[in-house]
């Protein structure tokens, strides 16, 4: 080869890839036209906002990723198919980034060019990974993380509770409300930053009405034997067992204290429940798992649920029969699941937000950010408690819904406390 | 090369491949230096990755593809490394003395640890240093003080004068650098030193005496090489390596959690010197580039390729999996079809390109396979 | 006492569970010198085999495990026969890679043929959560089947190593490749069924591991990584090794879990690390293992 000829093959690459530079940066800044200042990820000749979104689509957390992601993407759904917001619609981009905060990152830098807003970036480590990047680009994002350490950041925008006062909560009910004040209580959980969560709950609890804590019992998130966890519970003679773990450790715990012969009250943190445990698709029809009868209390002892999302075809709560016509619509074949309400109610979140910032005719990043702080209440129509965002930040939400595993309610939920809010989660500082 | 660097001087300067070598150089230094100004975010943190990942390679290919003790334990020093970082950096350490901090701690951590996990051979080495990144999740979990705990810990940014490698990036006379784009040429330093020190460490006394361990132990020993002194010689360098790696990689993500240097980790970077090239300088980049890069390369052109599913309701195979999919496949087939890496792909190549057109290629020797 | 004969009977059905596996890994590296990383995706695969055959599509529990056995069995050949014929000879990383490649994908298309939601039904297995008591101790029926099943599987294992024209093959491979070639063993044909064996013994291991009252989901491929300290302990080509390994790997698991209380300054779930201490321990002493012995140098 020439010395010519490889000159002008560079020079031809050099040309391309600054083409494509230009191609993927293009747009970053913020610009107006027409009256309302726009940014990346606007569009103002379509009228077209750009949400990106970041959720394990494939792999274990999928179980999560996959219907919290239908959610978002049925409310989006619902608002184009309704005229749009204000007349903008919503186009989404979904990534998968298999809960891997390296890809995460790598997935954040290709979508940050063309977004106005991350709408879902699921779980604690690849939120960590990415937070100071949005934090610099101002970007708002709609974390799917309940962990505490997320609800002090102005860009994170977190709906609902986070575990710790779920627990927190969920202990103020048990001691306090039902009148088991003297109950032997112990803790289950999975050692990690969200069991972490769950032992911050339960030790400020404690400390706030002094129940009686017979024990706290840890696992790793790989194992699959807990005979001896179980062992060790029952020996402790746990009336009530809280369990901050995922479905599969959580149900195979009570499976093996079931063969034990020990039946307490279970309290499970919401991701350790999934309606998979209960039959074999998940929906009522479904054929019954061999745990159905143990969760189901049918054995003896209960389940209780605590979560923040109002139960599935609960019509007492008024947006209900939209958000199930839009189930039907959308996604049919979801069974009932509390992240596809959440993802819904996350989305409805969102559209508020941007709702507010056309509103103040700001689609810029800024204007988008300032639009969630400056956000006040919001009302899902009951699919979780209403919130509110202020420029003081702390979490949006210190309510717990209460269930209880029930074969019979859709979902396999009734709820035996709405949205109830105890002394210690109210002073518990995060 | 040998008998080129030989010929007199005025000889080389006449010489058409001297200059062509030059040439080839200087390009290799263009891009290398040009490439975050061509690549956009999602390439250009891709390349981060990739860049860091190869000084971790780097350092297990001095102790597997040089000395030829197999490790699973790389993951580990990762950590240390990134833990070191992490606990200087919040004590006000500077960037420029808690990067080295990094690997010196994970080296001395190797040199603890080296002369128990070094009296084994073979697939027992490889088991007992996988045995080290259990232990050290344990440990890092239960050492909050130092690790964080559970939920892990973040980790300063470098903050060199107007360079704040946190936020913003710098600019320099009107060319504006974004954070991506110093952690590239941070990785690429520290690549470029760690290559030159492992290439000229490898024309040493105790290179050789590191390669002629791998290539017949019975017989090295034989000749008067320490074995055991050379094989902890190795450990300590690869774990030296690997905290640096650990300590840009963590800083890089921000915040590290114990869960994070896994035996999966540990398992990427022996793909990496096996897809590469074993014992060679190049086969850590190169491989680096194939096992970082591919999953990138499939993950950005999914939209394109029918069959799969784009949106979580819609139907067909998970990008996600289809990725790993295509990842373990071409992993089987590329060894299937050549058993040395890359490496010895462009030593394939070399040798089909007629002798006057092979300078370019030639300058990457391939050194013998390792045996077990 | 009974927490001790309780944890004693877990930790003797646990340690059964990672012989089969730990006997798996023996029997490829005996016939060809590597460690196939894809274990913990052959027992994935496996125990999904049988669920679907078992939950989905009705069939009677056993008729299902022996159709999951048998798949795996011929999906493990086929791979040699396919894939590891042609890099046979080559360095050992480069086939154990191949390996890692193979698990990569199985678990890849697990995910994608299956779905990530657990499956609570696990392998449909007739015993539920029914059990035998006695003195205050439940033995759990799946535990007694994993104990029976794995002895029975053990000694036609050993039956088949001593007395069939192949084991005494495999043996001959074990011990040097070249000459049991030479001498006229179909190397590559030992070779072949010791992968059939180990996709069989995974299998075996996949259905009790997800048998009631565990569940089915993606991570069972992890516990493959538990037993490699067994294969260690016991010496990586001795087939009563990996029994010991198994078994002294179950009952240090599962004591250090029900005694973790009375030993807090070891950090919480010391229980998950402790075989690979012991492993580290045995290996202090015996470089190769209780029952390996130290290959001979030839120069």
């Amino acid at each position: 080869m020439t010395m010519s000829k490889r000159t002008v093959r560079v020079a031809t690459c050099t040309a391309l890839l600054t083409a494509v530079a230009a191609c993927g940066t293009g747009g970053s800044g913020s610009s107006n036209s027409g009256g309302i200042t726009t940014g990346p990820g606007i569009d103002s000749n379509a009228k077209t906002i750009t949400i990106g979104i970041e959720s394990p689509l494939s792999g274990p957390v999928a179980v999560i990723g996959k219907p919290l992601t239908e959610g978002n993407e049925a409310y989006f759904k619902h608002v184009n198919d309704n005229g749009g917001v204000n007349g903008w619609k919503i186009n989404f981009i979904e990534k998968d980034d298999k809960y891997d905060p390296q890809t995460h990152v790598q997935l954040y830098n290709q979508l940050l060019p063309q977004i106005a807003m991350l709408g879902q970036s699921l779980g604690s480590p690849t939120t960590a990974a990415i937070r100071p990047l949005a934090d610099s680009a101002g970007i708002v994002v709609g974390a799917a993380a309940q962990s505490s350490a997320f609800v002090n950041d102005k860009v994170m925008a977190v709906i609902g509770t986070p575990y710790a006062i779920d627990m927190a909560n969920g202990l103020d009910y048990v001691v306090n409300q039902t009148g088991h004040s003297s109950a032997k209580i112990a803790l289950f959980f999975q050692n990690d930053d969200y069991g972490a969560d769950g032992v911050k709950g339960y030790n400020a609890a404690k400390t706030a009405f002094h129940f009686n804590d017979v024990g706290q019992v840890s696992y790793n998130a790989t194992d699959t034997e807990f005979t001896a966890q179980a062992q060790q519970l029952k020996s402790l003679k746990a009336d009530y067992v809280f369990v901050t773990a995922t479905p599969v450790p959580a149900a195979t715990l009570v499976g093996t204290a079931a063969a034990l012969g020990y039946f307490p009250h279970w309290v499970f943190q919401g991701p350790a429940w999934s309606e998979y445990l209960m039959t074999a698709d998940g929906t009522s029809t479904g054929a019954k798992s061999k745990l159905f009868p143990v969760l189901a209390g049918l054995a003896g002892g209960s389940t209780m649920v605590l979560g923040f999302t109002a139960g599935w075809g609960d019509t007492s709560v008024p947006g209900m029969s939209q958000f199930l016509a839009d189930h039907d619509k959308y996604f049919p074949n979801q069974a009932p699941d509390g992240y596809y309400e959440f993802g819904y109610a996350q989305a409805q979140m969102e559209v508020a937000v941007l709702k507010k910032a056309i509103e103040s005719n700001d689609l810029s990043r800024q204007g988008i950010l300032n639009a969630k702080l400056n956000l006040g209440p919001v009302d899902f129509g009951g699919i979780i408690p209403s919130l509110t965002y202020t420029p003081q930040l702390g979490p949006a939400d210190r309510q717990t819904d209460i269930a209880q595993v029930d074969p019979t309610s859709p979902g396999f939920l009734k709820i035996v406390k709405p949205y109830f809010e105890s002394s210690a989660a109210m002073s518990l500082s995060l | 090369m040998i008998a080129q660097a030989a010929r007199p001087t005025q000889g080389r300067l006449a010489d058409r491949r001297f200059w062509l070598r030059g040439a080839l150089v200087i390009v290799v230094l263009v891009v290398g230096l040009g490439l975050p100004f061509f690549l956009g975010a999602f390439w250009l943190s891709t390349t981060d990755f990739i860049l860091i990942a190869a000084i971790g390679a780097l350092g297990l290919n001095v102790l597997t593809g040089y000395t030829g003790q197999v490790s699973l334990g790389h993951a580990f020093f990762l950590g240390v490394g990134a833990y070191t970082a992490a606990f200087l950096g919040d004590h006000n350490v500077n960037a420029a003395i808690w990067i080295p901090a990094a690997g010196v701690v994970a080296g001395l951590v190797g040199l603890l640890v080296g002369p128990t996990a070094l009296r084994l051979r073979g697939l027992y080495l490889a088991i007992v240093t996988i045995g080290l990144v259990f232990l050290g999740t344990h440990l890092f979990v239960n050492l909050p003080a130092i690790t964080g705990g559970p939920a892990g810990r973040a980790i300063a940014q470098p903050q060199w004068g107007p360079a704040d490698f946190g936020g913003t990036g710098v600019t320099v006379l009107g060319i504006s650098i974004d954070r991506n784009g110093l952690y590239y040429y941070l990785a690429l330093l520290l690549l470029a030193l760690s290559m030159w020190f492992v290439h000229n460490l490898m024309r040493t006394r105790a290179g050789r005496a590191m390669q002629a361990v791998r290539d017949r132990e019975v017989a090295a020993a034989l000749v008067g090489v320490n074995l055991a002194r050379t094989k902890l010689a190795a450990f300590v360098v690869s774990s030296f390596l690997a905290g640096i790696c650990g300590a840009v990689y963590g800083a890089f993500l921000f915040h590290v959690e114990p869960g994070t240097w896994n035996l999966l980790l540990s398992i990427q970077f022996v793909a990496i010197i096996i897809v590469g090239g074993i014992g060679t300088v190049w086969g850590a980049l190169l491989g680096s580039v194939f096992i970082s890069g591919l999953p990138a390369i499939l993950n950005n052109y999914s939209d394109s390729i029918p069959f799969l599913q784009h949106s979580a309701g819609g139907g067909g195979l998970d990008v996600g999996d289809a990725t790993d999919l295509v990842y373990g496949i071409l992993i089987v087939l590329f060894l299937v079809a050549e058993p040395r890496g890359l490496i010895g792909l462009v030593a394939r190549i070399a040798r089909s390109i007629p002798q006057r057109r092979r300078i370019a290629t030639a300058s990457i020797a391939v050194s013998p396979v390792a045996e077990e | 006492m009974t927490t001790f004969v309780q944890l004693l009977f877990n930790g003797a059905a646990l340690g059964c569970v990672y012989a089969l596996i730990a006997l798996g890994f023996t029997a490829i590296h005996r016939a060809s010198n590597v460690i196939n990383f894809a274990q913990g995706a052959f027992l994935l695969l496996g125990a999904y085999l049988v669920s679907t055959a078992a939950v989905d599509r009705n069939l009677p529990f056993l008729v299902a495990a022996v159709f999951g056995v048998a798949a795996m069995v011929v999906i493990g050949i086929v791979f040699q026969m396919l894939v590891l014929r042609r890099v046979q000879g080559q360095a050992v990383f480069t086939v154990v890679m191949i390996t890692i490649g193979l698990n990569i994908i199985i678990v890849a298309l697990v995910s994608a043929i299956f779905g990530s939601n657990e499956r609570t039904n696990g392998v449909g297995d007739p015993w539920g959560t029914s059990s035998l008591q006695a003195g205050g101790v439940v033995f759990l029926w799946v535990k007694i089947w994993a104990v029976i099943v794995t002895a029975a599987v053990l000694v036609g294992f050993f039956l088949f190593d001593r007395y069939s024209r192949y084991g005494l093959a495999t043996r001959a491979t074990a011990i040097d490749e070249e000459a049991a070639m030479a001498a006229g063993i179909p190397v590559r044909r030992v070779n072949a069924i010791a992968w059939g064996l180990a996709g069989g013994l995974a299998t075996i291991a996949g259905i009790f591991l997800s048998g009631a009252p565990s569940l089915l989901d993606l991570g069972i491929s992890n516990i493959a990584l538990i037993a490699f300290p067994a294969i260690i302990i016991g010496g990586l080509n001795s087939p009563i090794g990996a029994v010991v390994g198994g078994l002294v790997i179950g009952l240090v698991y599962e004591f250090f879990d029900g005694y973790s209380s009375n030993l807090p300054w070891l950090g919480h779930n010391f229980y998950a690390v402790a075989p690979y201490v012991v492993m580290i321990l045995v290996l202090l002493i015996k470089p190769y293992g209780l029952f390996g012995q130290r290959p001979v140098e030839r120069v």
